[in-house]
């Protein structure tokens, strides 16, 4: 195989495990700040709640990040695009993120119970809005997205944002994305909690387990009669250009043609829907890691699902269809994606090994904090 | 032991230094006067807070009032 | 079929960039040079075993937590807005530009976010030297993260390491050394990082001049004043060679940048004799200065370090971009036409002579009749040369200002530094209240000089994005007058409630001063703390 084309695949690979990591661990953190105001029904709970993710949510935070980076560098085309066409989600996806770094750090340094309420609201926003967000992202993309480009590459947009906001079929994605967070968080809630906090999450979570399944298995359902997008006679190791025209055509049902071709990718799926089915049993048996561990892999099956279907695509154009943005015309240069992987085979593993050092320094179970302790979050 | 270890890691951050004088003397003057100017900034400044204290203590000794 | 840009909302975008970028910086700063002189304050407590030294980092630990915090939610915003406003930037250079920006988050950012909790919250639970081998990384992070953000910034100042690819109808990498070894990358970095130290001297000393105006924690206050002190002497010297540095280089690689900077309308054909502009109204319309004080014999020694270097005045710089600009528009025209046919080889000949001069053709567009380039006839090439050579030189008026304010607040900062220090150190602070009046009242100075450094770099860079290639007129996405609105309103109200929050916390804090009686950090009662807790809620804690 060409070495450019091994890199745009393991570049989307990489892309693919960014995007998981994201949601495990950034979604974890944005179900318990959903959750706040319901599982913790008085002020000692959800400071209790908020502790529970206290040391890990800005490390995790990071990870998102340096998801912006890694498109940047590695996909240009893809961020330039994806981030203008969602304006209006983008910005307030990007506004509940800032929000919630400043509700951690303020929440708690005033004792008023209408300024500490008023900071649970926001945890709610800032914890559901871009779950919501990154589901509905999903959801547009698979549908197709109404942007092409003038020969010059700046892009052109042909849909207002009410369409990506208020479309059916998105709705159904950012709410299966946000009942994963919540189930997530439910099981981080139970691994590091006590009760009530415990069973209330212990509740909710099992049943957003089954909620999901019902999502995921409707989305299916959806998306195999929807229109897909199929790339006829490609070239991998093509130059990255967005204004070169690719031979694509939409077709009712192209979403599963990966799976036609390689029916061994039926897995997917099923692993997905078994992991969420067994997840809640596994909650309301009492098995808290696992169920965390089940979520993780519900996740990756999930994303993959996604992934795979509409691979070589990473987000299609309903406009001009041969101007989709795919694996193929959408990378880095060779150049950028070796450097790229260079840096990135040196500081992953330098992070991990720094970041374990410190979890392990700062180690300890969560107590209720003192209502004076200001030194808590 | 001890010794050589504390020798061994001295040894590996003088080529550590010298390799990087090398390569960033040549092609990145200013990096390189970062990295000595900052380091010799720090040094000056802790000199300096080492240097109050010893005159704290002189004159305290002196039995003058304290400042 | 090219694309209408809307003027408003290009306007709209650089204004929500600048003031996002300009907010940003008001964290930066302090972050980057506070972070090494709590290193030096832990250096000399492990040195020394003083404990009055382990209080002094915590306590400046504790305001540095308030201002780190807000650093970092801000910095998500400038990860963020490439992508949602600068569309056909980041299409354009994304190859490069974005590969810094990357590997900012794996090398650096990641660094600083994950040791600084430890270094709030580890003190009981690590050696006190690996806590102060934890405290030089936090520092050493945040640096690292300033310098590849700067490599980034290099990049648009001066282009290096990438070339322009026809087929692929953007800039791509071609050479990694060639990008981080930039010489304004390298002189900007140093200029940026040691700007920062100045600023957490100048925010040590004067905090120190008010507890030593009001009697108060007197052994913290005056080692504190010592330290930050000699610290501010030394970083001004340091900004202000590397200010001079950066300027000889911009000499070379901004030409625009430099006469604006010091509003040069004519080429002074005798360099030895000319001046330079101590004060200057410059008049854009009427190609001149309005009025101007001068002094003689200084200008090119000061700018090319030499006595006989001509430097270019503004009309010239116009007159010499119009040849460009015609080979601009060629270089265009005939990339469209590689572009809709990629067997055209005779377009891409001409493509490749006139490749270098293609921003100028770029630049051209929005003066075009219908900013269509293929509409630039006999008739109607005079009016838009002439409109294009005048937008490529930047605001006179705000460069000249914005720079000599920077000068004046970095040179202000010496003076004071050095007389600071030297009371310090003649251990007499005390007796000369004035000293510490003007040390408490020149708190903005690094803050002031930051934000008008960065207007002088910018600005001074328009009309592009990335000087030469990629003019900002196209740069920005193509978004609606609303869009712009709801996002520049949003941003008003979420970053005024921030500062104010700040603020009010950075005021309450520094007013109350380190608390004697707890020098060990309690472990955390809610455990396991971790990245990003507020240093300063131990304040509270100890008040009790």
């Amino acid at each position: 195989m060409d070495a450019y084309v091994f890199l745009k695949v393991l570049w989307w690979l990489l892309l693919g495990i960014l995007l998981m990591g994201l949601a495990i661990m950034v979604g974890m953190d944005m179900g318990v700040g959903t959750l706040l105001r319901f599982v913790g029904k008085n002020d000692a709970e959800r400071r209790t709640v908020l502790n529970i993710v206290g040391p890990h949510w800005d490390g995790n935070q990071v990870w998102f990040i340096l998801g912006g980076g890694a498109i940047f560098a590695a996909f240009p085309s893809l961020y330039a695009t994806s981030f203008s066409v969602f304006y209006i989600v983008m910005i307030l996806l990007l506004f509940s993120m800032i929000m919630r770094p400043v509700a951690f750090e303020y929440r708690s340094k005033v004792p008023a119970e209408k300024w500490r309420d008023t900071w649970d609201w926001a945890f709610l926003i800032s914890g559901a809005v871009p779950m919501i967000v990154y589901g509905a992202a999903f959801g547009n993309i698979l549908e197709g997205v109404g942007f092409h480009f003038g020969w010059d590459g700046q892009y052109y947009q042909t849909e207002s944002f009410l369409s990506y906001l208020l479309n059916p079929f998105a709705i159904l994605c950012g709410l299966l994305s946000l009942s994963l967070a919540i189930y997530q968080g439910a099981a981080m809630l139970m691994i590091r909690g006590t009760d009530p906090i415990y069973s209330r999450a212990k509740k909710i979570g099992s049943v957003a387990a089954l909620v999901s399944v019902v999502l995921f298995v409707i989305g299916g359902f959806w998306v195999s009669g929807m229109d897909g997008y199929v790339l006829h006679h490609a070239d991998p190791a093509m130059p990255a250009n967005i204004s070169t025209p690719q031979d694509v055509t939409r077709v009712a049902g192209a979403w599963l043609h990966n799976y036609a071709a390689a029916p061994i990718l039926w897995l997917i799926p099923v692993v997905a829907i078994l992991a969420m089915l067994a997840g809640s049993l596994a909650m309301r048996a009492n098995k808290s890691t696992l169920a965390w561990w089940l979520g993780a892999v519900a996740w990756i099956g999930v994303l993959s699902t996604a992934g795979v279907s509409m691979f070589p695509f990473l987000m299609p154009s309903s406009d001009n269809p041969a101007q989709s943005i795919t694996v193929w015309n959408a990378t880095g240069s060779a150049y950028n994606l070796v450097w790229m992987t260079i840096f990135s085979a040196i500081f992953v593993p330098t992070i991990i090994a720094y970041t374990t050092w410190c979890f392990r320094v700062m180690r300890g179970k969560v107590k209720s904090p003192s209502p004076s302790d200001t030194h808590a979050y | 032991m001890k010794n050589l270890l504390t020798f061994v890691s001295a040894a590996v951050i003088l080529g550590l230094a010298l390799f990087l004088s090398v390569i960033l003397g040549d092609y990145g003057p200013w990096y390189f006067a970062w990295l000595i100017g900052t380091t010799m900034i720090i040094l000056i400044s802790a000199a300096g807070a080492a240097m109050f204290d010893s005159q704290d203590e002189e004159l305290s000794q002196q039995g003058v009032s304290k400042r | 079929m090219d694309m209408i840009i809307n003027p408003t909302v290009v306007e709209l975008s650089r204004m929500q960039f600048a003031l996002t970028a300009l907010y940003h910086f008001l964290f930066v700063p302090l972050t980057l040079g506070l972070s090494f002189i709590l290193a030096t304050m832990e250096t000399v407590y492990v040195v020394t075993k003083r404990p009055i030294y382990k209080e002094m980092t915590q306590f400046w630990g504790k305001l540095f937590g308030i201002n780190f915090a807000l650093g970092v939610a801000t910095g998500l915003t400038m990860e963020f807005e490439f992508g949602t406003n600068w569309s056909m930037y980041s299409h354009f250079v994304g190859d490069i530009f974005g590969t810094p920006l990357a590997i900012e988050g794996l090398m650096a950012f990641f660094m600083e976010s994950t040791f600084v909790g430890v270094m709030f919250f580890g003190w009981d639970r690590l050696s006190p030297k690996a806590h102060l081998v934890v405290t030089y990384l936090v520092a050493l992070g945040s640096n690292l993260s300033a310098l590849w953000i700067l490599i980034a910034n290099g990049f648009m100042q001066d282009p290096r390491g990438g070339t322009f690819d026809p087929n692929t109808m953007r800039m791509q990498f071609t050479s990694f050394i060639g990008l981080i070894f930039n010489p304004d990358a390298q002189a900007k970095f140093v200029h940026t990082s040691i700007a920062g130290f100045v600023t957490g001297s100048m925010f040590v000393m004067a905090v120190s001049a008010y507890y030593l105006l009001n009697k108060k924690h007197r052994d913290l206050a005056l080692r504190s004043f010592r330290i930050a002190s000699i610290f501010g002497v030394i970083s001004s010297v340091g900004v202000i060679t590397l200010g001079d540095a950066l300027g000889y280089i911009d000499a070379h690689a901004q030409p625009t940048k430099l006469a604006a900077m010091e509003a040069i309308w004519k080429t002074d054909t005798h360099p030895v004799s000319a001046a330079w502009n101590l004060i200057a109204i410059p008049d854009r319309q009427a190609q001149k200065n309005v009025f101007e004080i001068g002094i003689p014999y200084i200008l090119t020694p000061l700018l090319t370090h030499t006595e006989t270097t001509v430097i270019p005045g503004i009309i010239d710089l116009e007159q010499q971009a119009k040849p460009k600009i015609e080979n601009g528009i060629k270089a265009m025209l005939a990339l469209k036409a590689y572009n809709a046919n990629h067997s055209d080889t005779s377009a891409l000949a001409t493509f490749k002579q006139y490749e270098n001069d293609m921003g100028y053709g770029f630049l051209a567009k929005q003066f075009a009749p219908d900013q269509d380039l293929a509409k630039v006839n006999q008739a109607n090439l005079p009016s838009v040369l002439d409109k294009t050579a005048n937008a490529t030189i930047p605001n006179v008026w705000v460069e000249f200002w914005a720079f000599r304010i920077m000068v004046a607040a970095g040179f202000a900062m010496l003076v004071l530094f050095a007389f600071a220090a030297y009371y310090s150190l003649k251990n007499q602070v005390e007796r000369h209240p004035l000293l510490l009046k003007v040390a408490l009242w020149s708190i903005s100075l690094p803050w002031i000089a930051c934000e008008f450094g960065w207007i002088t770099a910018e600005n001074g860079r328009q009309p592009w994005t990335v000087y030469g290639w990629l003019p900002t007129f196209v740069s920005a996405s193509s978004h609606s007058v609303a869009y712009m609105v709801f996002s520049l309103i949003g941003f008003a109200i979420l970053y005024s409630s921030f500062i104010i929050a700040e603020l009010y916390l950075m005021f309450k804090y520094a007013r109350l001063g380190p608390q004697e009686e707890h020098h060990g950090d309690a472990a955390p009662a809610a455990g396991g703390g971790l990245a990003g807790k507020p240093a300063f809620a131990k304040a509270s804690l100890d008040r009790q």
